[in-house]
């Protein structure tokens, strides 16, 4: 269960990222040992995603807060989803139209680009074809996070 | 969750492993919409295991791969 300062502290550390485009240092949310502990909490939670080692953010779920294979471009800005759900995820979080940059795990070397419109169209383009709407999103190992 | 350039590519890339699950981009676009609208906004809540699932459910995303722990 997230208690309402905590749930305080994860609006301040979203609203962050959306208004820099980069997650905050503990510090740039107020006393930095206050905030540490706060996300620690929120990362038991499942609300947020620390580094180990650190104590870093690493995922504001559907944001990665480090590069990955998943570029999205939204809202004026370039963001990084943790997989493909997250990436069409971005658009939805921040309302917005958006482009996803990734490439095809199987062929690799070819990069392609979808467009995301908040009314669901979807188009699908590829740097070698035309066009092709037979994309499709595939799930291998994990199961749908709780989150 | 990947994404593939077509149903052969992903096939070729399992090279005979067990597959999950495939879904098209436009399902994926509104798995997107519906699980994370609300991600930034003020008034989120934590999501329960029961309305995440019931996301899933009005998608017609069943079976044992989309039950949720």
């Amino acid at each position: 269960v997230v208690d309402e300062p905590d749930l305080q502290l994860r609006r301040r550390t979203y609203a962050f990222l959306v208004e820099h485009g980069r997650a905050p240092v503990a510090a740039e949310l107020g006393d930095p040992v206050e905030t540490v502990a706060g996300w620690r909490r929120l990362h038991a939670e499942h609300a947020v995603v620390l580094n180990p080692g650190t104590d870093e953010l690493r995922m504001l779920n559907p944001f990665s807060v480090v590069p990955t294979a998943y570029r999205v471009q939204a809202a004026g800005r370039w963001w990084y989803g943790n997989c493909a759900w997250d990436a069409f995820g971005i658009c939805a979080a921040l309302h917005a139209d958006g482009r996803i940059e990734t490439s095809c795990p199987d062929c690799g070397a070819r990069r392609w680009s979808s467009s995301f419109g908040t009314n669901a169209r979807t188009t699908i383009r590829s740097s070698s074809t035309s066009s092709s709407r037979r994309c499709a999103g595939g799930t291998t190992s994990s199961s749908p996070e709780a989150g | 969750m990947n994404l593939f350039r077509s149903e052969e590519h992903i096939v070729r890339w399992l090279a005979g492993r067990e597959p999950g699950a495939t879904i098209s981009v436009a399902k994926l676009s509104e798995l997107s919409q519906a699980w994370w609208d609300d991600r930034v906004s003020p008034d989120w809540v934590p999501h329960t295991r029961e309305q995440n699932q019931a996301i899933l459910e009005r998608l017609g995303l069943t079976g044992a791969f989309w039950q949720l722990a």
